[in-house]
Parts: C-alpha cells; sequence; structure tokens
C-alpha cells in the first residue's frame, strides 16, 4: 500500500543507488557516524560557555538613564503592565521621573525598546534574570543599565505613511514624527497642565488676548520639532481639550 | 466473538445421564463469566501520548477501540475576554502564545484581521516577508510533530534528527524577530523590522546576510529531510501502525469540519494559500500535496511533502524581497482606532485552517475577538478517527492531528 505514495511523491528521487530500499538509511547512517567523528562537538558547556545570539536578541530591557527623558511610552505600550515610571535622582541630583521593570512580569515582547522615541530604552541580550526573592526582580532605572549597546539593540520603528506609499513614495518617518496634539480653543481652560507634564519641553503657553476677568487666555503651542507623540499631555489635559491628530 | 460458534454445555443432570463432555465444552466452562466488559480508560492529562494538557477517554472493548471522548480545556486562559480590554497593537504579543509552536501564524492572522478591518493594503515587500516569515513556523512547527510521531513510535533518532533540524530554522526565526518562539514580528500595517536591517553586510548596503542564510538552510533542509525521510519511510514499525490505520473518509471530513493536512490526506483538494490566496501567495508558485488514502501514513506525507513545498516558497519569496530592494517600507503608519464593524479573515495555519472574528466598535481596543482554531475542531473527530483501532495505535493516530493545546483552550 506504501507504494501508491512512493509512487506519487517519492518517483524522480529515487534515481541513484543510494535511494535503494536499505541502502539510504545504511547511507545516511555511516555518514553520520565519519561527520561526527571528526567534527568538533556542536553542544557547548553552557555554564562556561554561551550560545551566539545576535543583536536583536529579546532579553531584559535596558536603558541608557542620561538619553531616558521619561516620555513613558514605554509604559504605555507594555502589554504586561511591567514598567511603571518612577522618581530618581539624576546625576545632578534633580528628581526626574525614570522607567522601573518589574521582570517577574515582563513578557520580553521588546515592546520598549521599539516604541522608545530617544532609542534610551533597547533590547538586551541578557536572559540569566534568575534572583532569590521576587523584589529582586524588580529593575530600578540605575539598575536596567546596559554598557555594550549597538545599533541592533535599538529596534528602529520606522514608518511609511499611507498616502506616501500610494503615491509611490518611499520616505520613512519614525513614529512620532507624524502625529501632534491639536488644540480645541473652546474646550482650553488655561491651565497649564500640558506644559507642566510635556517630558520634552514642547509645549509653550501663547497668550491670545484677555477673557472678560482680565486674565490672560493662555493657550499650549507645540513645537512639532520636539514632540515625541507621546500623548501625556492629551492625557494630563482635565477638559479633553486636546486630542491627537493622527497623520496616514 | 459473536461469529463464535457456542458451545452448548450439558448440565449436570445431563452428564450424570450420561452427555457426552468434549474438550471444547471445559474450556468454555473455564471462560464463560469471564468475557471483558467494555471499559472507558482515560489517558492523560498528565500522559506520554498527548503532547500537551488534554484527556482522551477511550473505550476499549478488549484491545479494540470502540468509542473516544476528548476533553480539552486544561489550559483555558480567557484569551477571548482578555483582549478585550487591551489595545490593538499589545494584542499581538498575545496572539503570539496561541500557538506556541507555529506562533507566527496567529500574529499574522491578527494583524491580517485588523488590516482588512482598517480597509488598508500593506507594501509588496511585507507580504514577502510574512511569507517567508510564516514558511519558517510551518517548517519547524512540522519538524516538531515530526519529532513527536518519532518519540510515539519508539524512534528517538528520528526525534533528535528532527530537533536537529529544526534548531535551523529556529535560529532563522532567532535572526528575524529576536525570539525563539514568542516571535512578536508581524505588525498592524506591516513586520517588525526590515530583513536588510537583520546582520548587514558593512561592505554591500543592498546585500542582506539574513536572506542569504535563509536560502543556504533551504539548501541544507532539503537533502537533510531526506535522511529524516529515509529513517520512516520505508520503515516497517512505521508502515505497520500508520498505514490502513486512522482512516477517516471524505464525507466524514465535510461533516466534521476536519482542514489541513488532515483533510488533504483524504483527498480534499483545498488550501487557502492557494485556493482562497493572502498576502501575495498567488504570486508564488507551489504545489498542494493531495492523497486520497485517508489513513496516517497519508496524513504523515502530505506533512512531508508540505516542508518540501515551504522551501521551495522561501526561496521565492526570497527573490522577491530582493528584488524589491532595500529602500521598499515594510512597515505602514496605521490609526489607533479601528472603525466599527465586523471582520472576519482566514489563513492556512500549519494545523489547518485558522479564522479570526473581530468585531469593533470604534474605539483602540476591539469589543470582541474570535478565534477558530483548526485543532479544536479536528480533535473533535476522534471518535470517528479511533473507531476500530487497537489501542497501541492510539498515540499515534491522534499524533497524526498535531495538538497544541495552547490555540485549542484559548
Amino acid at each position: 500500500m506504501a507504494m501508491e505514495y512512493t509512487e506519487k511523491y517519492r518517483d524522480g528521487r529515487h534515481k541513484t543507488w543510494k535511494d535503494l530500499w536499505i541502502v539510504r538509511p545504511i547511507w545516511t547512517t555511516f555518514k553520520l557516524l565519519v561527520k561526527t567523528t571528526i567534527h568538533r562537538p556542536i553542544t557547548v558547556l553552557y555554564p562556561y560557555e554561551s550560545l551566539w545570539n545576535p543583536d536583536n536578541y529579546r532579553g531584559r530591557p535596558g536603558l541608557d538613564f542620561n538619553k531616558c527623558i521619561g516620555c513613558g511610552m514605554c509604559a504605555r505600550m507594555c502589554p504586561c503592565t511591567a514598567i511603571i515610571l518612577v522618581d530618581a535622582p539624576d546625576d545632578e541630583g534633580k528628581t526626574v521621573s525614570r522607567p522601573q521593570v518589574n521582570m517577574g512580569r515582563c513578557s520580553f515582547c521588546g515592546y520598549c525598546a521599539e516604541y522608545c522615541p530617544t532609542d534610551a530604552m533597547t533590547v538586551t541580550p541578557i536572559v540569566e534574570l534568575a534572583e532569590y526573592t521576587r523584589s529582586d526582580l524588580i529593575y530600578g532605572p540605575r539598575r536596567l543599565a546596559y554598557e555594550h549597546t549597538t545599533e541592533g539593540m535599538k529596534v528602529k520603528n520606522e514608518v511609511t505613511l499611507y498616502s506616501d506609499w500610494k503615491e509611490g513614495r518611499e520616505t520613512r518617518y519614525n513614529f512620532y514624527e507624524v502625529d501632534r496634539p491639536e488644540l480645541n480653543e473652546k474646550k482650553c481652560i488655561s491651565c497649564k497642565k500640558c506644559q507642566k507634564v510635556c517630558p520634552a519641553d514642547a509645549i509653550t503657553m501663547v497668550e491670545h488676548g484677555k477673557n472678560e476677568k482680565g486674565r490672560p487666555i493662555l493657550w499650549p503651542e507645540v513645537n512639532s520639532d520636539k514632540c515625541v507623540s507621546c500623548s501625556r499631555c492629551i492625557d494630563a489635559c482635565p477638559k479633553s481639550a486636546l486630542h491627537m491628530k493622527e497623520v496616514y | 466473538m459473536s461469529d463464535e460458534k457456542k458451545v452448548q454445555i450439558p448440565t449436570a443432570t445431563e452428564i450424570a445421564e450420561g452427555a457426552e463432555v468434549t474438550k471444547e465444552m471445559v474450556q468454555e466452562y473455564k471462560t464463560s463469566g469471564m468475557e471483558m466488559d467494555k471499559m472507558w480508560i482515560t489517558m492523560g492529562p498528565q500522559h506520554p501520548f498527548s503532547h500537551g494538557l488534554w484527556t482522551l477517554k477511550i473505550c476499549a472493548d478488549g484491545e479494540i477501540v470502540t468509542d473516544a471522548d476528548p476533553i480539552v480545556g486544561y489550559l483555558h486562559r480567557g484569551w477571548e475576554k482578555e483582549v478585550e480590554n487591551r489595545t490593538y497593537p499589545k494584542i499581538i504579543p498575545m496572539a503570539d502564545r496561541l500557538c506556541y509552536a507555529a506562533s507566527m501564524t496567529y500574529t499574522h492572522l491578527y494583524c491580517m484581521t485588523c488590516e482588512k478591518a482598517l480597509g488598508i493594503d500593506i507594501p509588496e515587500k511585507t507580504k514577502y516577508i510574512r511569507i517567508v516569515a510564516d514558511e519558517i513556523n510551518r517548517l519547524q512547527s512540522h519538524l516538531m510533530w515530526m519529532a513527536a510521531v518519532g518519540t510515539d513510535l519508539g524512534n528517538y533518532t528520528a526525534f533528535l534528527w528532527c530537533s536537529r533540524e529544526r534548531e535551523y530554522w529556529m535560529d532563522m526565526n532567532v535572526r528575524l524577530c529576536g525570539a525563539r518562539s514568542t516571535t512578536n514580528y508581524p505588525r498592524i500595517g506591516g513586520v517588525r523590522n526590515d530583513v536588510y536591517d537583520i546582520d548587514p553586510d558593512l561592505k554591500d548596503e543592498d546585500h542582506s546576510r539574513f536572506l542569504r542564510d535563509l536560502v543556504r538552510c533551504c539548501d541544507h533542509f532539503d537533502k537533510a529531510l531526506w535522511d529524516i525521510i529515509a529513517l520512516i519511510d520505508n520503515n516497517s514499525t512505521f508502515i505497520s501502525r500508520m498505514v490502513g490505520n486512522g482512516i477517516i473518509t471524505r464525507e466524514q471530513c465535510a461533516n466534521l469540519g476536519i482542514t489541513g493536512p488532515a483533510a488533504r490526506g483524504t483527498g480534499v483538494d483545498f488550501d487557502i494559500r492557494r485556493d482562497d490566496p493572502y498576502d501575495n501567495y498567488d504570486k508564488v508558485d507551489f504545489d498542494v500535496p493531495v492523497l486520497t488514502a485517508c489513513d496516517s501514513y497519508a496524513r504523515y506525507m502530505i506533512r512531508v511533502e508540505e516542508m518540501f513545498q515551504s522551501t521551495r516558497i522561501i526561496r521565492q519569496a526570497v527573490e522577491k524581497i530582493r528584488a524589491l530592494g532595500r529602500s521598499a517600507p515594510y512597515r505602514l503608519k496605521v490609526p489607533q482606532n479601528i472603525p466599527a464593524g465586523r471582520t472576519f479573515c482566514k489563513l492556512e495555519d500549519p494545523r489547518g485552517e485558522s479564522m479570526m472574528y473581530l468585531v469593533s466598535d470604534g474605539t483602540d481596543h476591539p469589543y470582541r475577538l474570535k478565534v477558530r482554531s483548526p485543532i479544536f475542531v479536528n480533535v473533535s473527530s476522534s471518535k470517528y478517527l479511533l473507531q476500530g483501532c487497537r489501542i497501541a495505535d492510539v498515540p499515534v493516530i491522534m499524533a497524526m492531528i498535531d495538538m497544541c493545546l495552547g490555540e485549542t483552550d484559548r
């Protein structure tokens, strides 16, 4: 009964003497015997040596403390809520907001590195993360540092606009270069909260006349070069006056 | 049993009156009352035959299996409910966890569903990269299945050789996505990274070492698969267990909704990649292996032949990617919110037809996302697959549907 299959799919490949009945398995085994005898060992002595991993290998996240602007994009995109923003003193003693990763929750998806607008968050090839207690698994901003960061570890998030691609253009933008927050002036109450939370100092409050009480009407103006489209101003706005204007 | 001629045993009074007592009568007297009742045997959830956590209850009449009842649900994680609270990009890493053997197919399917809901087309290069990624996953999934079949039938060499070949494809996966099995590679509107950015050749900008190694892997694998086939194809252990066992007809296939290699082994000439092409599968040339024998051996043969076809597809897709060049776009910017509507999308998984049904309500998270898993449907046919076979044949017949519990229980 097996002949039916051999006729249909194995026919035409049984041409050489090696493919005959029992000769082929024996030939294969003999070949392997010779190969394994003269070849170097293909196993590695794991704790002493390790396998090669490519640059984009997703181990634990790494962070460049000084490059980070604390925009919270990593915490926003993290599918496991492993990342939260904590206050940490920077090199000059100023308190800044930086990500802290709970490796017990991390699923190694690499979103934090991919969506980081400043490439401060990277993927690293570190996978040996066993600890004695759960609290040891929480990596603070300083502990996340990784020395040997290469270009491949900074996962790029380059996008092409749909309209561009339809017209045949191949321009690639970084994902944070296109979307900008837009203001609905009627709702704005000039509270300056957006300016305070902006991690990139992209928002300036510009005066647009005075209201009936004589106080200045301040509307946020977004500096398009500095903005990283992290949506923090949109979340902070108490009157939902800001919304993200998406460009495709 | 019923066909055998029953020996009438004379009663004690008849014997006392001088009735003849033969040897057969004595034998029958000894064994009467010892016929075995039908017995339900529970195999699983922790059992060498079940690749994953599931239970198969079989009704055995002596050595013959008369009925079977699969029980799944030990791995239920509430996937479909969980995704309703997540934004669309955050579901992609979760879709990886649906099927741990070929994770890319479900991520691909999810991204395809979202793109269809958004009504956007994706760049050519992305389509070919996705084809390559899908076929790598198909190969490694089939190799894992083949390794499992080897151990099920006591051939440990087959297991080791398949695992060895699978490592090459795993390495390709790592270089493409950065992880071995939880790939997280396709994105809505594109893929995570360009193949040209992986391990770039510093001397030649337009040359990708990854694509070169991929073709080398294909060349190596085509030869290595023949070595593995030599272990199994004409091996009498495999043939006697697989040929003529686990027979399921075309009609039963249609009634039970069996798809994938199991259906193609019964003569159903249908493959979504060819008959309802998605992502440029219509622009690559490949054959769909179909056999009409309906038994386990046919399913085995189909899968092996699919592996040859996969390398063929990868080679063509690599050529297409090279022709498109480095500068071609690979990822489009997509809106965060998907407009309200209902979308249905399907794709050829290594195990069958997987489908997703998305109900979106205009927000940044889905209202409902239903997954149709091929194995959930295929395993429900175990009663018809196993009826009439022997208990020792159960592992290999169930291995031929390639169980994967991650997607079955969701």
